[in-house]
């Protein structure tokens, strides 16, 4: 009897996720042109991340970028509903591994972590992150 | 025993009669599911935003191309569209238009489809455009992988990718980016017909689609102006509310009030009507005909006989086909006649210029609207609210008509009169003769915020500084 209500329940997490399921879709939440286009002049790159575990309010995600050395200051933009956040960084100084290391750091008193699922280095091109 | 025996007699026999049984135009095994993966670009198209000989741009539709392979491009672009007379939108497109255009073909057909996001090329002025986004498409037409072929691509990015249309009717396509809402609200949606393998089972002289749906806007917050008009851009609120400004068929407030769709006496008209939403149903009616058949989401096998009203959700799609019995402008309608009263509303006529009697009859004129934003709202306040009871130049109904309400009453007794009409009643010479004059039905306090009754009193001013008998509302029923 107890199946019923917990398959409707299933059934109805995974309508709430179907919009907005894509990596794509993730990328597009976040999406910020003049964010892209100021970062790429300058030679800077810019990756979108998935928000893994626990949730995290969007404060604590600004916080945690909040004075990362590499990351360009005020870059961040954060999806709470698709649990996506970006940001652009300067690979000059950081790579992409490290920052993504130092910030699961920052977060992993939240008991949460980020997965990179793409990044911008050039114009039109979300490449996959290989890790 | 006996059931075994039956069974033993009428197998052989039900398969001996397969052959001549039609062909399951569904057979599954006979679809075409060739998967190809969609292709992801930095190649940017900058030639035409639309191209495809399938492709049609307005109402009136092409005859089906006979390519069995239809190469279709449909580009994104950002762009400032008219969606009433002086209600200049911040829209997104696909191929530059609202709605997109329609693509043709037949069940078997295989569509090439190409997508650039435009929306980060130059406008004429680029601050009145929104900002460059990621962009998908979702067509309704196809069986294929969501992930795959309606992923979102960044400005300056192109995706390719096909699919076999299997199945006959009329499919909306639209944006699927988050937030699905906004994306569609703004002006990301049209149609593909699919017709069956063998065409339609009848002869149509005239054939046009009708692609309803919702505008939600409110005056840019920047106060930008477009041509010396206010812009309009999305309003979040009203969106996530459901409650249209405009709800319009082919993308324009009263648009084929303007231009009839033309019919003659006699004709049989074929007409793909699409309900793209986002958020609102409508019940499609023509004023003077019936419906001599419906085929539900535009597929003949679901058909229904001597219609009154066809019935669509968002997305939801019909083929209607009608004769014109006479000379005479028929009038396209959503009856629910709230949306109707936002600009729902068409013509189909048998003269180029329908003569304005016959609007006048049904009470939905195309008439002057104001520009002022205030005025625009007090205007689509009224005619949601307060139609019931007031006329706009028709004479008294329960109550006053509206017409010269400026000139009776000066600015702060209306004020008062919209604010507390129960107070006036009590204590006011005026509201009390008022009252009696109108069979003591009392106006009803609607509890309107002050900024509300200011812009019903701007709707009020601008009605009283128009030509005597040159405005009516939008809305009207016959």
């Amino acid at each position: 009897m107890k199946t019923a209500p917990i398959a409707a329940l299933f059934f109805l997490a995974g309508e709430a996720v179907a919009c907005g399921y894509c990596v794509e879709d993730k990328i597009a939440s976040t999406y910020d042109h003049a964010i892209v286009t100021r970062a790429l002049a300058r030679g800077h790159h810019v990756a979108f991340f998935h928000v893994d575990g626990a949730p995290v309010a969007r404060r604590a995600l600004e916080e945690a970028t909040a004075g990362v050395p590499g990351i360009d200051k005020g870059s961040a933009r954060i999806s709470p509903d698709l649990l996506t956040l970006s940001f652009s960084f300067d690979p000059a100084r950081a790579s992409l591994l490290q920052l993504n290391t130092q910030l699961d750091r920052r977060l992993s008193a939240r008991k949460a972590s980020l997965t990179p699922l793409r990044i911008m280095e050039q114009p039109a091109d979300l490449k996959t992150v290989k890790r | 025993m006996r059931t075994i025996l039956l069974a033993a007699v009428a197998v052989p026999l039900l398969v001996a009669c397969k052959p001549g049984l039609p062909p399951d135009a569904y057979d599954v095994s006979k679809m075409d599911f060739k998967p190809k993966a969609a292709k992801v670009t930095a190649e940017r198209n900058n030639g035409a935003f639309a191209e495809g000989a399938a492709l049609s741009t307005g109402a009136e539709l092409k005859k089906l191309d006979p390519s069995p392979v239809k190469t279709v491009r449909l580009d994104t672009t950002h762009k400032v569209i008219e969606i009433a007379p002086g209600v200049k939108f911040s829209a997104w497109t696909f191929g530059d238009q609202v709605p997109g255009p329609t693509v043709r073909a037949r069940v078997g057909d295989r569509i090439r489809f190409v997508m650039t996001n435009r929306s980060d090329e130059p406008a004429p002025v680029p601050q009145l455009v929104a900002a460059p986004m990621m962009h998908s498409m979702d067509f309704h037409a196809a069986m294929v992988s969501p992930q795959d072929k309606y992923r979102s691509i960044a400005p300056g990015q192109t995706i390719e990718f096909e699919f076999t249309a299997n199945y006959p009717g009329i499919f909306m396509y639209h944006c699927g980016t988050p937030m699905i809402l906004e994306h569609i609200a703004s002006g990301m949606y049209g149609a593909v017909i699919v017709e069956p393998r063998g065409g339609y089972p009848t002869k149509a002289d005239r054939e046009y689609i009708v692609v309803q749906s919702e505008f939600y806007v409110k005056p840019s917050p920047g106060k930008q102006k477009v041509d010396g008009a206010p812009l309009y851009v999305l309003d979040g609120d009203r969106l996530r509310a459901a409650q249209p400004t405009h709800t319009v068929f082919n993308g324009v407030h009263n648009g084929m009030v303007k231009q009839p769709l033309a019919a003659k006496p006699g004709e049989r008209v074929r007409m793909f009507v699409l309900n793209v939403g986002p958020s609102k149903t409508s019940s499609f009616h023509i004023v003077g005909t019936i419906f001599d058949r419906v085929w539900i989401e535009g597929n003949p096998d679901n058909q229904f006989r001597g219609m009154q009203t066809v019935l669509l959700g968002s997305s939801n799609a019909a083929i209607v086909e009608y004769l014109i019995p006479e000379e005479g402008s028929y009038i396209m309608v959503d009856h629910h006649f709230a949306n109707a009263s936002q600009g729902a509303i068409g013509l189909v006529s048998t003269e180029a210029k329908p003569p304005a009697k016959d609007l006048e009859h049904h009470n939905m004129q195309a008439s002057a609207t104001p520009t002022d934003p205030d005025a625009v709202a007090g205007k689509l306040a009224f005619e949601s609210k307060c139609l019931a009871c007031h006329s706009v130049g028709g004479g008294r109904k329960l109550g006053p008509d509206i017409a010269g309400a400026t000139k009776r009453h000066d600015a702060a007794w209306l004020t008062r009169w919209l604010k507390e009409p129960e107070k006036m009643l009590q204590s006011d010479a005026t509201a009390k003769a008022m009252l009696k004059e109108y069979n003591n039905v009392p106006m009803p306090n609607q509890s309107l915020s002050d900024a509300e009754i200011r812009q019903y009193l701007k709707y009020f001013q601008w009605i009283d500084s128009q030509p005597a008998g040159s405005v009516k509302p939008q809305a009207g029923g016959h």
